[in-house]
């Protein structure tokens, strides 16, 4: 018996087809989740049962549906106020996502500009673009964040503020890297012996080529920027705690995550949801925008 | 006459890919003897470096596969050892040397190292007698000061010098059968004269056997015995390497040594091959060299040639000779 | 007179070698150390060595990517140097070009070739969006690439297509010097005459100069009419490219050819023997003293490791030795 197998031609074209299938599924599985989220997120006042808001001290740690002592009044429970979580994670949508969008808007825009700034052009810019880079990697966050609430106020504004001011650090610091070594690709080079500007080269040539890189970081920072607003709450330097979000709400579940688990699992589980929706997303966009695997 | 140490028979080679199911390697039989350098030469994506990576069954599985043929090495079917076997057989019996001296060395151990290491996977020796070995493979390949250079990491060295570690670490436990990919591709003209060189006394010292994988008709002649030239997954000629430069008969071959410029002749004019070689998911039906065949018959077209014998050592696959 | 089109006097690049904590300079390279050499209009100057020669940082002096020492660059008579910022914009840059070795990294893998080959043209000229359309198709019928294709990614050819784009490219502006580094060395070897062909093709429709760097020197013999062999920053021999190889004076030139004839097995016996040189090119950190070649020279003497040779003329060569001879490889 030769120790080297030969497999069908069968078999590869129903493993080919299966590949194509869980391809597609990973596109419209999470973009179909994202959507509901939005959707739920806009239409919040419509689709929640109760108002996020409304304490019923009475209806305290109800568990849900499914559990003993559950009712379908309250699909998922209630908290230790007696609100009701389905209620408060549809409400939470609003803030949670908006706030993730924003920030990774903002971040990702200052950090690819100066980033490429300072791959691209170097010398003494470049170098005075890293160090600032490197404070404000260096610098804790949060204490920014409450230095800006107490100056500002809590609020929306001041949540996305505060999460933005450093966190475009980590983007400067990968594009950076990627745009030294586009530097010195042929294809720049050849750029600059036609003639085009700087301006142009960083635009037409480096940009596109960072697309990739710029995805991951992007896709992978939206579960912490949701758990560092929620960490803002908590130090009560955030958006004022009666508005519901995720990140609150888990933090809120804390210390009653052995008895009443519910209070910081259904909220978590959006969070996780949310993340894995945008990492299959932003795969599936990385692979679109790259003429190289468009055709295959 | 040596005797035959290595015979490919009929190896088939199929890559699965998303465009399909690529014929890598498509039935393509040589032999080599001790002593004696085979050399594979062909353009990119030819196959040439699938053959050697089948030989030494190393193939990124599962895409890649072998459906068909013999590997037969010192009377043994390669092709029916189990994974374990195989491994005690790459370095002891088989080795390779691959293009880039850069990346086939690792950076962070030094040469000493490294050259150890292969030794000790496959002997069981005590340490001075490893270190014995290192000292002698780096003889060998005539790396000046071997005691002090076991010391040196990679980046110490030159290219030239790099590729010379990189050829003890596949000599060290003495194969034989060596297969080497490229392995003068990226040196200067005036050290791969020196590597040829080294490594035809490399041959006369041990008797190992080499396939020599290129694409380059000048180290094909100062490196090979016999040469075989590979087409679209086929070897199209096999003779010995004088006659196949005197007395080509495969028109591809032909056409590959009249566009090559010359050095010691002015030329007006470069003899081209017109088009690109096949892709290999989209084969045309009869002979693959057809579409770009100068001299082409319409049987040619329709039906694929046989190899033919044509004494000598020469064999050719081609209508025109039939 | 030659009709020059550009000259090189004097060429040198020295890099700094910094250490320790402060960076202080500690010694320099000498990458370039004082090559001159004329390129003629509708002629072909290739610059040949081994890596670290330092032809490719002086074809990169050509294209302004790296900033000289010392010396000057003469374009059609007239001192780069004098050039204001925007002369070299309008009236030195455009008429430049270059074709890079590897076609695989020269051009953005994220743009179209109908952008790759319109590039040059919509960074320096004002021509209408018609006007760049019909002139990139022009360009790809030049270079034997069909129209249909110009709305194609990089990665959908071949190498050899993707070298005749990056000529068409390196044509868009009218260009009166193309510099082609090292054009075929990265193509298979049924696809080099093919492009060598095409690029004699174009330089005789256009009477385009180009400035080759090659290590391989019978791809040099076809193409060029006049040749500079480089070792370790100096040229070591220049000539008329017919006479140099029929008559090599300087033993590099020598043994470089040897090792790029074509010698079968069985020529031995016929007397035909390869020159291989001992060790190799020596750190450009620390060159050797007296001629740089004399470590790896089997002709060397006492002189030359002691006295730096000149180049000198002899004929209508010039050679950088200081017992030249004349021997046939």
């Amino acid at each position: 018996m030769s120790a080297v197998n030969v497999m069908s031609g069968k078999g590869i074209e129903g493993s080919l087809r299966r590949a194509k299938i869980f391809q597609q599924l990973t596109l419209y599985i999470p973009a179909a989740v994202l959507a509901l989220l939005v959707l739920a997120a806009i239409f919040a006042p419509f689709l929640a049962p109760y108002s996020p808001t409304k304490t019923a001290l009475g209806q305290r740690l109800i568990p849900p549906f499914f559990i003993e002592g559950g009712s379908t009044a309250h699909l998922l429970g209630t908290d230790t106020l007696g609100r009701d979580i389905l209620s408060r994670v549809i409400f939470g949508a609003r803030v949670s996502l908006s706030v993730s969008l924003l920030v990774i808007l903002i971040t990702s825009t200052i950090g690819t500009v100066l980033g490429i700034i300072a791959g691209y052009l170097g010398g003494r810019t470049g170098t005075v673009l890293m160090r600032v880079t490197d404070v404000s990697l260096a610098f804790p966050a949060i204490l920014i964040a409450i230095l800006l609430a107490v100056v500002l106020g809590p609020s929306f504004k001041t949540v996305v503020l505060a999460i933005s001011i450093l966190g475009w650090a980590p983007y400067a610091r990968l594009i950076r890297g990627e745009a030294l070594r586009l530097r010195e690709a042929d294809f720049v080079a050849q750029a600059r012996i036609i003639g085009s500007s700087p301006l142009r080269i960083m635009v037409r040539h480096i940009f596109p080529n960072i697309i990739n890189p710029l995805i991951v970081i992007a896709t992978l920072s939206v579960g912490l920027v949701i758990l560092t607003e929620a960490a803002l709450s908590y130090l009560g330097a955030g958006i004022p705690p009666t508005t519901p979000s995720w990140g609150a709400m888990v933090y809120d579940g804390r210390s009653l995550i052995d008895t009443a688990w519910w209070i910081s699992l259904f909220p978590g589980m959006a969070i996780g949801l949310v993340v894995l929706s945008g990492n299959f997303l932003g795969d599936w966009l990385r692979d679109k925008l790259d003429p190289r695997l468009r055709q295959l | 006459m040596s005797k035959i140490i290595l015979q490919v028979e009929g190896l088939h080679t199929v890559f699965f890919t998303r465009q399909g199911v690529v014929k890598a390697v498509d039935g393509v039989s040589f032999y080599v003897r001790e002593g004696e350098t085979f050399g594979i030469v062909g353009e990119s994506g030819c196959g040439k470096t699938v053959t050697g990576l089948s030989i030494l069954r190393l193939l990124p599985e599962p895409a890649g596969r072998i459906v068909g043929g013999k590997i037969i090495l010192d009377g043994k079917n390669l092709l029916e050892l189990s994974k374990k076997e195989m491994r005690e057989y790459r370095g002891s019996m088989i080795s390779m040397i691959l293009q880039d001296p850069m990346t086939s060395l690792n950076p962070v151990y030094t040469i000493g190292d490294q050259i150890a290491e292969s030794v000790r996977l496959h002997q069981n020796l005590k340490d001075d007698a490893v270190e014995k070995e290192v000292i002698s493979a780096l003889r060998l390949l005539k790396i000046p000061a071997p005691e002090m250079r076991l010391h040196d990491y990679p980046f110490q060295m030159s290219g030239g010098m790099r590729q010379r570690v990189v050829g003890a670490i596949a000599m060290s436990c003495h194969p034989r059968l060596l297969i080497a990919d490229e392995p003068t591709t990226a040196l200067d003209a005036t050290i791969q004269a020196q590597y040829i060189a080294l490594f035809k006394d490399v041959q006369r010292q041990t008797n190992v056997a080499i396939v020599f994988i290129t694409h380059d008709f000048g180290v094909v002649a100062q490196m090979c015995h016999r040469v075989g030239v590979m087409y679209a997954g086929k070897i199209v000629e096999t003779a010995t390497t004088r006659e196949l430069f005197k007395a080509p008969r495969h028109p591809y071959t032909s056409a590959l040594i009249n566009s090559v410029p010359r050095l010691d002749r002015k030329d007006n004019r470069l003899y081209s091959i017109e088009g690109q070689p096949p892709s290999m998911t989209d084969l045309p039906r009869g002979c693959r060299f057809f579409p770009r065949c100068s001299v082409a018959r319409d049987v040619c077209r329709e039906q694929e040639p046989g190899e033919v014998d044509i004494g000598g050592e020469h064999s050719v696959s081609c209508w025109r000779v039939s | 007179m030659a009709d020059v089109l550009l000259e090189g006097r004097d060429l040198t690049k020295h890099y700094p070698i910094s250490h320790g904590l402060l960076q202080r300079t500690v010694g320099w390279v000498r990458a370039v150390d004082g090559v001159s050499f004329t390129i003629e209009r509708g002629k072909t100057l290739s610059l040949v060595g081994e890596s670290g020669a330092g032809k490719t940082t002086t074809a990169k002096a050509v294209l302004l990517l790296e900033r000289l020492t010392s010396g000057s660059i003469l374009f059609e008579g007239k001192d780069l140097q004098r050039f204001s910022k925007s002369q070299l914009k309008t009236e030195y840059r455009p008429r430049v070009q270059a074709v890079q070795q590897n076609p695989w990294s020269s051009m953005n893998p994220r743009m179209r070739v109908r952008d790759i080959i319109a590039e040059p043209l919509v960074v320096n000229t004002r021509q209408s969006k018609k006007e760049v359309r019909s002139r990139v198709l022009e360009l790809l019928a030049q270079v034997g690439i069909g129209a249909d294709c110009a709305g194609h990614y990089p990665h959908e050819f071949s190498g050899g297509q993707r070298q005749r784009i990056a000529v068409a490219r390196a044509l868009a502006l009218n260009p009166s010097l193309v510099v082609l580094d090292e054009p075929v060395s990265a193509l298979d070897v049924s696809i080099r005459a093919q492009i060598m062909n095409l690029l004699k093709d174009l330089q005789a429709q256009y009477n385009l100069s180009y400035l080759v760097i090659a290590h391989n020197l019978a791809t040099v013999r076809y193409m060029s009419h006049s040749v500079a062999i480089m070792y370790m920053g100096q040229i070591v021999e220049y000539g008329d490219a017919e006479e140099l190889f029929e008559r090599p004076l300087h033993p590099y030139t020598r043994a470089l050819m040897s090792a790029s004839l074509l010698t079968l097995p069985g020529d031995e016996d016929q007397g035909i023997k390869q020159i291989i040189l001992s060790g190799e090119m020596p750190s450009p950190l620390n060159p050797p003293t007296g001629c740089r070649f004399h470590t790896r020279c089997i002709e060397a003497r006492d002189v030359c490791s002691k006295v730096e040779p000149e180049l000198i003329v002899k004929g209508k060569q010039r050679v950088r030795c200081h017992h030249v001879v004349y021997r046939r490889p």
